[in-house]
């Protein structure tokens, strides 16, 4: 307690006045806001828990809960396994290992946004004038479309992490199995493997919850459509808030939406923290 | 003594870090009041194709009124204007004249938007045109303009195919012309009669459906808004045009959006008629200034008992905020009636703005393009209805049940014969709500 003096708060401060302004005080409105009619200007009666039983009555949130957790699943396990195969693979030493890092990362430089919008394009003209047309105008292939833009995008920077973790690695460990006679995939399975599974926690988590969070892909290669099918939780209440003009149950849609984000993530990074070896 | 220099170093950054922040906050309220005895009035609107011609006439306005200072902002669309509006109003820096779409908009901002109907602009403007925005006796907004919708169609394709598109008034009228264009299609140089964007689902759910559910409420968006039910008796006559449009428009039609639509396909001479309004000109004129001015024309979509007859509307009003001074209230009104009936506003309004005017005194005028002039005579001739899906557009029952709704039939994943009762139970659960 000793180093909380005067210069401690100084440094505080102005962060804790800024977050309290920005995320604390809003946060707290908007739990008061899902208890009323808000509509964005003001409100004129308290509802109770009205709009949170109507989150869950909704078949539009539902719905896009349901695509959003099988979403989630699949690119979860996608991504850390594409992002950990171009980790190895560039990890070994070739000539050009590190002009294919700066590859598999650059997607990762385009925003999401514009990433939706070059890939609409890849999928209704170079798909149609490859003989598969039709992509994007049902549910699975707009699931598939979603699924495949995520992966271009996020595969390079969860390979960063795992590259960061893999060249931690000492190389004496690796030297001593192989002495001791190790076959590869059991250099793999029993001395690299556990050596990062911090990366597996770092990963996962951002995975998951980036995955729950997804928003500008959505927007930009679907747009929900056709028929809301491909709607996913972060477009629905923003749909909800914005073209129902319906605030107060998008904030009660968003808090739910917190918490179950929270739970997921807090219990994700509680069981992989317990998988982690320290050397 | 160097602690000490360390200390007020970090006190200084700290204090400053901290003011700025607050003093972001404070700062942005308290303008537009008239400072030095002009009067500012700001305008918050949400057509954004007139975003330039409108700032270049409220500079012209300031010229001839020394007293008044303009600004304008402009935000598309309607998912992105009303949470700006909602924030200007809630921070203090509410708009003098603002923009609204409907009654679910009037309703919404009946706190801020003054009763116009005693002004000399509102009784200028066409009878019914306000009626959408009309609370009781109160009118809280004025009309921009009218637009109309129907088939825009390439006058080149039709004259090479033989078919005089004045001559269809009914819909056995269009099948026969769509079935002829169809069977020249190589010849005609088209890829589909149509060109349907499954995509955009207020097509088919705004302006088609239009077409069949207003005639329940004449046309008027206030009745529907009013109204706890629907019927939907025409129905059966809408699945006709959708599967219409369907059967000879370009292909994949669940693929194709308004931009494939109008530019790639209607602008390039691909189809021979799309279901669009007077606002897709300027998109046209830039791809093909030619095309755009020579060889567009529009038809109204024929209508069992209301053949020959075009849809025109409204899609936006001016509001003027009540909780300004007096003044500012007074300099606002006073521009909008100058805008729309002042020989010069009315200029403006036709040339540069490019707007049909929802307005008494423009006997003599010529609109700017041939889209607007459709709509312009088929205004003055009478022979119109009205636009009643206003009263829908700012609910849900648009985005999650009608919209969706359509579009599986569209897709062939549903029956019409559900895609209609799902529509007219979901009406009913909103409005008894």
């Amino acid at each position: 307690m000793k180093n909380r003096s005067l210069s401690f708060w100084l440094f505080v401060t102005p962060t804790l006045v800024a977050l309290a302004l920005v995320v604390f005080i809003p946060a707290l409105m908007g739990i008061f806001y899902s208890f009323t009619n808000w509509d964005g200007l003001t409100y004129t009666t308290m509802l109770g828990f009205k709009n949170y039983i109507t989150v869950f009555q909704d078949s539009g949130f539902l719905a896009a809960l349901w695509f959003t957790v099988k979403f989630v699943v699949v690119t979860v396990i996608l991504l850390n396994v594409i992002g950990l195969s171009l980790a190895l693979l560039v990890t070994r030493k070739f000539k050009g290992n590190n002009l294919l890092r700066t590859v598999f990362f650059m997607p990762n430089l385009i925003g999401g946004l514009i990433l939706g919008f070059i890939w609409q394009f890849i999928f209704t003209q170079v798909f149609d004038a490859l003989g598969f047309s039709g992509w994007l105008t049902n549910q699975t292939t707009g699931f598939w479309g979603l699924v495949i833009v995520t992966l271009w995008q996020m595969s390079g920077y969860i390979m960063i992490i795992y590259i960061a973790y893999l060249q931690n690695i000492p190389t004496e460990v690796i030297e001593a199995a192989e002495i001791d006679g190790a076959s590869p995939w059991q250099r793999f399975w029993n001395i690299t493997f556990p050596m990062i599974a911090p990366a597996f926690t770092v990963s996962m988590f951002l995975t998951l919850s980036n995955g729950f969070k997804l928003y500008d892909p959505n927007l930009s290669l679907t747009n929900g459509g056709p028929y809301k099918s491909t709607e996913m939780l972060a477009m629905n209440i923003v749909n909800t808030a914005y073209s129902e003009n319906d605030f107060a149950r998008a904030e009660a849609k968003a808090l739910v939406f917190f918490v179950i984000v929270g739970a997921i993530s807090l219990l994700q990074v509680y069981y992989t923290r317990k998988r982690e070896v320290d050397l | 003594m160097k602690i000490g220099w360390k200390k007020i170093a970090v006190m200084a950054m700290a204090a400053l870090a901290t003011t700025t922040a607050l003093a972001a906050c404070s700062s942005g309220s308290s303008s537009s009041s008239s400072s030095n005895g002009k009067t500012t009035i700001s305008i918050l609107q949400g057509k954004v194709e007139v975003n330039k011609q409108l700032k270049q006439i409220a500079t012209e306005y300031e010229k001839t009124h020394p007293n008044v200072k303009i600004t304008v902002s402009s935000i598309g669309g309607g998912t992105e204007y009303n949470p700006v509006l909602k924030t200007r109003i809630s921070s203090g820096n509410a708009p003098t004249i603002f923009s609204l779409a409907g009654p679910a908009d009037a309703k919404q901002f009946s706190a801020q938007a003054a009763d116009l109907s005693k002004t000399k602009v509102a009784k200028a403007a066409l009878p019914g045109t306000a009626s959408a925005v009309q609370i009781g006796s109160k009118t809280l907004g004025i009309p921009f303009n009218i637009e109309g919708y129907g088939f825009v169609y390439n006058k080149e394709v039709f004259q090479k195919a033989g078919i005089d598109p004045t001559s269809i008034k009914t819909y056995d009228d269009l099948v026969n012309a769509v079935n002829t264009l169809n069977d020249k299609k190589s010849e005609l140089g088209i890829k589909g009669v149509f060109a349907l964007p499954g995509k955009e689902t207020w097509v088919l759910s705004d302006h088609l459906a239009n077409l069949y559910l207003g005639q329940e409420f004449n046309g008027n968006a206030k009745k529907m808004y009013d109204s706890k039910s629907m019927k939907f008796t025409a129905n059966e006559e809408m699945k006709q045009m959708i599967d219409l449009q369907n059967k000879f428009s370009i292909k994949p039609v669940m693929q194709m959006d308004y931009s494939q639509q109008v530019n790639q396909y209607f602008s390039q001479g691909k189809a021979a008629m799309i279901q669009q309004g007077d606002w897709i000109y300027p998109t046209v004129e830039q791809i093909d200034k030619n095309f755009a001015k020579n060889q567009i024309g529009m038809i109204p979509i024929p209508v069992k008992g209301q053949e020959d007859k075009l849809p025109v509307g409204t899609s936006l009003y001016w509001a003027v905020n009540k909780k300004k001074s007096t003044k500012e209230q007074k300099a606002a009104t006073d521009f909008l009636a100058w805008l729309y009936t002042s020989e010069a506003g009315k200029k403006d309004v036709v040339n540069k703005l490019h707007f049909v005017p929802a307005y008494k005194g423009y006997d003599n005028f010529k609109m700017a393009d041939p889209l607007s002039q459709v709509v312009f005579d088929y205004s003055q001739r009478k022979a119109t209805t009205g636009w009643a899906f206003p009263a829908y557009t700012g609910t849900s029952w648009d985005p999650n049940t009608f919209q969706p709704n359509l579009q599986r039939y569209l897709a062939g994943k549903q029956s019409w014969d559900k895609t209609v009762k799902n529509s007219i139970d979901g009406w009913k659960t909103q409005q008894n709500k």
